[in-house]
């Protein structure tokens, strides 16, 4: 016979244990629900229309849908998915490339594994003064181009950045990201995937049928919860391309920005709407990336 | 089905030789031990016959042709890992599939093949069971089935039953001998147990230290060691210094006849199993009898092992006897004729 008051114990143990869990996090709770929380609510609120100081009190979706409904918002929401989107999935690409290609060396060199950690730490605004410094049309390419002949002035170089194509903008968040995804996925390839390999090279698989049938299957979790991470991230982000990009059409934030800035009070509620929607579309993405994580865990991918 | 030689075969990490001038054949449908403690060079050898890793010298031939150059992919060389390691994205029967896929075969024989393997290998209604929901056992014999369904010419296990508990072990080696022997199947099988070893293959090759010291049936290993340290990995505890003389071998324990032994005048060593020791309690004396008492004995359940202490040195026993204590006087006899005096 089972003992009822073990089983009663065991479960006074449980709620004890949870109990202190949540007294120890309470600090940071309170931070992040006090902080981040209490901003989200009152971003809400004013995106409702709440903003007494302009002389607007009612509730109401009007601005939302007016954001909506306006063809700058439209242009500017296509400019900021063209640009997450490449983004994404040119670092994407060349993460994979290099952690293939990297997955065999670090193993041997730990300084590889160093040298990918060492980007990460460099904030995106630094990033892109440094891109800025190289391919502008007064940068270090323009003047190396001209001085090899390539060019006949550095003025003649092409515009990369501040330009129709977004380029220095990419450019910037592909160099920032490709870092991050690669050690993800290398984190993936250590652990499971180069004995995966060798059983698929056992089982006659060539190296083309190796990448299609055990790679790409083995780090798709991984490469997809970074992806949209990165996705999340340069959606949402405002400095580059308030640096890089141009002034019109601008990128969402860009515009949420310029909008709750304006001297215009009557513009703010919209500005609001507009850092919402950004934010629902993060949470979107950062909510995919955990459930495909917790899907591949399930399945037995380690990540 | 085919052949597999291994011939003076030297791989290197870095420049740490692990293995040096390994030789070994294997006949078409034979199933041979390679048995080692950890770190002898085991895998390491099976990895380079599979093709994962390259030799620093030496040559590989399957049937009489050299595939040391060849990739794995190019042999026709299967290797079943310590892990399953199956492929957690694909169900079961895309996991055995996966080779026939690989190499081109149709829908309906690769379906054909699988639905063969899945009853050889005792998992009839799993096919379409995720990986992670089946038990070790059962995912370790997907993985002999996925190897097993390409009809390999040479099949290679590297220790593929470590990670079960012991009935399950049980379970899997009656498994494998029964498909090797019905299938005939050529396989170099690695393993640290000596008991697994030599109830599993026909013959036994022992590593040690990146060296073959013995190749031979498992009969011929365990009671015919090739040097000290062979009888050391089977058990041995037993080594009696003597010197030959005129057909008796001259020891501490007293004179053994021995059948014609090299080396009139040379000291050599000697060895006897625990178990050929008879081991008597009626102290009266007897000419070919030791005495000796016990200093501490193991129930090993079959059997209790007993360190007995001899004017001469100690010796340990298994006796079927029960009932023996810590002080206790014995007698013991060495029959003559299980003594294994190893040549110089």
């Amino acid at each position: 016979m089972a003992d009822p008051d073990a089983g009663r114990d065991a479960r006074t143990r449980r709620a004890a244990g949870r109990g202190s869990l949540a007294v120890m996090l309470l600090p940071a709770l309170m931070a992040v629900v006090g902080l981040f929380g209490g901003g989200l609510f009152l971003g809400i609120l004013q995106g409702l229309g709440h903003l007494p100081g302009a002389g607007l009190s009612r509730l109401s979706a009007t601005h939302f849908s007016r954001v909506w409904s306006d063809p700058d918002f439209l242009t500017s929401f296509g400019l900021t998915l063209y640009i997450a989107a490449v983004s994404t999935l040119v670092a994407a690409v060349i993460s994979v490339v290099a952690a293939l290609a990297l997955s065999r060396l670090v193993n041997r060199y730990r300084a590889v594994h160093f040298v990918f950690q060492v980007p990460l730490t460099v904030p995106h605004l630094v990033i892109a003064v440094a891109v800025l410094f190289m391919i502008s049309p007064a940068g270090l390419l323009a003047r190396v181009a001209a001085a090899a002949g390539l060019i006949q002035a550095p003025a003649d170089f092409p515009l990369l950045v501040n330009d129709r194509w977004s380029i220095g903008i990419i450019l910037t968040y592909v160099w920032k990201e490709i870092p991050f995804i690669t050690l993800m996925l290398l984190a993936v390839l250590q652990n499971a995937g180069r004995e995966l390999l060798d059983v698929g090279r056992t089982l006659k698989a060539d190296a083309w049928q190796r990448f299609r049938h055990i790679v790409l299957p083995t780090i798709f979790p991984a490469l997809g919860a970074a992806s949209l991470i990165v996705f999340a991230y340069t959606f949402g982000a405002f400095e580059v391309p308030y640096l890089l990009g141009r002034t019109y059409p601008m990128t969402l934030p860009v515009w949420a920005y310029k909008h709750y800035s304006d001297i215009d009070l009557l513009a703010r509620p919209e500005g609001i709407a507009t850092g919402i929607l950004i934010a629902g579309m993060v949470a979107a993405a950062v909510v995919t990336a955990q459930a495909l994580t917790r899907a591949a865990r399930k399945k037995g991918i380690v990540l | 089905m085919g052949a597999l030689s291994l011939k003076n075969l030297t791989i290197h990490y870095g420049r740490q030789p692990v293995v040096a001038d390994f030789d070994l054949d294997i006949r078409d449908g034979e199933m041979v031990s390679l048995l080692g403690p950890s770190g002898a060079g085991k895998t390491t050898i099976l990895k380079v016959v599979a093709g994962l890793l390259a030799p620093t010298r030496g040559a590989i031939l399957i049937d009489g042709q050299a595939v040391t150059d060849l990739p794995p992919e190019k042999r026709d060389a299967v290797m079943i890992f310590q892990k399953p390691l199956l492929f957690p994205f694909m169900n079961v029967q895309q996991n055995i599939a996966f080779g026939l896929k690989m190499r081109g075969d149709s829908g309906d024989r690769r379906a054909r093949a699988v639905a063969h393997i899945l009853a050889l290998t005792r998992l009839d209604g799993l096919g379409r069971r995720k990986v992670h929901e089946l038990s070790g056992g059962q995912q370790q014999r997907v993985a002999l089935a996925r190897a097993l369904v390409l009809e390999p010419a040479i099949l290679l296990m590297d220790e593929p039953l470590s990670n079960l508990d012991a009935n399950l072990r049980q379970e899997m080696r009656e498994l494998i001998l029964g498909i090797q022997s019905e299938l005939g199947i050529t396989t170099l099988f690695v393993t640290h147990d000596q008991a697994e070893a030599l109830m599993m293959s026909q013959r036994v090759a022992l590593l040690l230290e990146g060296r073959l010291r013995q190749v031979g049936s498992p009969r011929e290993l365990y009671h015919r060691p090739a040097d000290p340290d062979v009888a050391r990995f089977f058990g041995g505890d037993n080594f009696i210094q003597g010197r030959m003389r005129d057909g008796v071998f001259e020891t501490d324990f007293g004179p053994f006849p021995v059948e014609a032994v090299s080396g009139n005048g040379h000291r050599r060593t000697a060895t006897i199993r625990p178990e050929d020791i008879q081991l008597v309690t009626d102290t009266g004396d007897q000419p070919d009898h030791l005495p000796g008492t016990v200093k501490r004995t193991r129930f090993e359940g079959m059997a209790t092992r007993a360190w007995v202490s001899c004017p001469s040195g100690e010796l340990v026993v298994l006796t079927p006897r029960s009932g023996l204590s810590a002080g206790q006087a014995v007698q013991l006899r060495l029959p003559p004729e299980k003594i294994r005096i190893f040549p110089d």
